[in-house]
């Protein structure tokens, strides 16, 4: 039997075809990723050690929830690079939660009353949840609060410091001396000039936040080249245009640097600033249970507090990215 | 009157304590509608003298007139393009373009704005690339969003310090003549101020050609450039007249830096 070329040709280049697709959907979906998780999946099978309840069917439905999740981000995402982020991120849990399962529920190798077993602690959480909602709300409130008001003041004044000249390099110093006062040291003075102790932890982040952006700021005007002054000049731009439309973009770069210092010292402060007479927050929550020997709940709020930070901090880089798009 | 009169002008500048003259003594005028280049080696203080004409530097003595008035400082009678960074690098070509017309024609809307902008940079050849970023552009077409807002600013004077002294030799015989085009096509055509150190680009270009010479910044010879236009740069560079004047702004050239050098031996 005589089989035409150009068939064998097509049928080669479909099973080359087909080959390929098999590898990219084998480097897609067959990653160590989802070995973890059949490994965490597993040990839950394993008999408890603790003889407490572990609540082992929350571990079990949060992982097999963050895998359907995965399994279905890894079809969307289609850079190599992001994916691999991804799936790192997510190997990470897995690898945390199998550590944090054999350490405490299966072999009971910790102190059980501060190292409650992973599925207590979702359990907790699940059961806490609206009084935690109600304390990301009061958290992220404060934190916005004083972080927005402090670029508000912080970014105008940098610009109209660092552009004249002569207030410019004393308020370099100055703010260099203020700066580096822990912004903890001003809660006595705050809580007795202001009227409430929310206003008080506003205050603080707005400090933390404060130094660093006018800082950045004032850096940054100065440091813009003279080309770009000139080039603006020779246009006849007004005061105005010039400070906003040409000195502002100019300095972008170096006020994001303070902002993102400003954004981490505010998160490290929240707790601090939520713990004066404060009756809400995830500082509040963090340290009410610790200090009533409730470690469950005080894990719960650590964990939230860094989901917190990290959904922030992504939408901040974001932000930075889109308004720091023409630089390459 | 002249629409710009140069005066006496001269500049001192003083650098760790120790000063020099970039220009002395430097008078010339500019007539309406005249495209004049400036030549010299460098260091003859034709940046600065374009500096003084921008208004960004004030000269130490002098005065320079435009329309018979003393300028102070910048003016929207005036639009330049420099070597480089004329663009702000936040800003999309059209932006860029937009933006300068907002500082002449306050009066304009967005819309009307980008309705200019797209027609001049349609007009220098970038009608793809006008929402690109100037990162996302080459040099030469940097340039051209710099020649596109000039010329959309509709200023009376053009002044163009070195515009393609950073771009490679191919692309620049390009833009002169794109810029040739636009400048012999234009009415009434615009006053020009160019500054190089290319003596073929200023001939192309120019009505006349002032060539300064340095230590200090002097106009050492002011020449006028026989050529009709419009020009074509194919058929005027194979004319006898052409090279006759190529070798005789040459041999200035090169007799000013003998006289510097002061010896006999520099034989051309």
């Amino acid at each position: 039997m005589n089989i035409p070329a150009n068939t064998i040709q097509a049928v080669k280049a479909d099973t080359k075809i087909h080959s390929e697709l098999k590898t990219e959907f084998l480097k897609r979906y067959f990653r160590v990723v989802h070995g973890l998780f059949a490994v965490l999946l597993l040990i839950q099978f394993l008999p408890d050690k603790l003889t407490t309840e572990t609540y082992v069917s929350y571990v079990i439905w949060f992982a097999v929830g963050v895998e359907i999740f995965t399994l279905i981000l890894s079809g969307f995402i289609k850079k190599t690079a992001s994916l691999n982020l991804f799936t790192d991120i997510v190997g990470f849990i897995y690898g945390l939660l199998i550590a944090w399962t054999l350490a405490t529920a299966k072999f009971n190798l910790l102190k059980a009353a501060l190292f409650p077993p992973p599925g207590k602690v979702f359990w907790q959480f699940i059961s806490d949840y609206d009084k935690i909602l109600v304390n990301i709300q009061s958290s992220v409130g404060i934190i916005l609060q004083g972080y927005l008001l402090a670029l508000a003041v912080a970014i105008p004044l940098g610009l109209f410091l660092g552009w004249s000249a002569r207030l410019g390099s004393a308020a370099t110093y100055i703010s260099k001396f203020l700066g580096a006062i822990p912004p903890i040291v001003y809660i006595p003075y705050g809580i007795a000039l202001l009227p409430t102790f929310r206003s008080v932890s506003v205050f603080v982040i707005f400090l933390a936040t404060f130094w660093p952006v006018l800082a950045g700021t004032m850096s940054g005007v100065m440091n813009v080249e003279k080309k770009t002054i000139d080039s603006a000049k020779v246009l006849n731009v007004g005061k105005f245009t010039m400070m906003f439309s040409v000195i502002l973009p100019a300095s972008l770069q170096q006020i994001f640097i303070g902002c993102n210092q400003g954004l981490t010292v505010s998160f490290v402060l929240l707790t601090s600033a939520e713990m004066i007479g404060a009756q809400s927050g995830l500082g509040y929550y963090i340290k009410n249970y610790s200090d009533f020997g409730d470690y469950t709940r005080t894990i719960v709020g650590l964990i939230v507090v860094g989901i917190v930070i990290v959904i922030i901090s992504f939408i901040f880089n974001s932000i930075q990215k889109y308004l720091l798009r023409w630089k390459q | 009157m002249s629409k710009i009169e140069i005066n006496h002008l001269t500049v001192d500048y003083t650098e760790k304590k120790k000063s020099f003259t970039a220009l002395k003594d430097v008078s010339f005028s500019i007539e309406e509608g005249e495209f004049v280049s400036v030549i010299g080696s460098s260091g003859c203080g034709k940046s600065t003298l374009l500096s003084i004409l921008e208004g960004i530097n004030t000269p130490t003595d002098g005065e320079i007139l435009i329309n018979g008035e003393k300028i102070k400082g910048t003016g929207t009678d005036r639009g330049v393009v420099f070597q480089h960074y004329s663009l702000f690098p936040w800003m999309t070509a059209r932006k860029n373009v937009a933006f300068g017309i907002k500082q002449v024609n306050h009066s304009a809307s967005r819309s009307e704005r980008y309705k200019i902008a797209d027609e001049f940079l349609d007009k220098v050849g970038l009608e793809q690339f006008k929402n690109k970023y100037p990162s996302q552009l080459s040099g030469g077409m940097q340039q051209r969003v710099a020649i596109a807002r000039a010329l959309a600013m509709d200023t009376d004077i053009l002044l163009m310090d070195e515009p393609f002294g950073a771009i490679d030799a191919k692309n620049r015989t390009i833009l002169q003549e794109l810029l040739l085009e636009l400048w012999e096509n234009a009415t009434p055509r615009k006053t020009v101020v160019f500054v190089t150190h290319d003596i073929d680009e200023s001939i192309l270009l120019s009505d006349k050609i002032v060539m300064m010479t340095a230590n200090p910044g002097r106009v050492y010879r002011e020449l006028k450039v026989p050529f009709e236009r419009p020009r074509n740069r194919a058929e005027l560079v194979q004319t006898k007249e052409y090279n006759k004047f190529r070798n005789h702004l040459l041999s200035l050239f090169y007799s000013d830096i003998a006289d510097k050098i002061g010896g006999e031996e520099v034989v051309l």
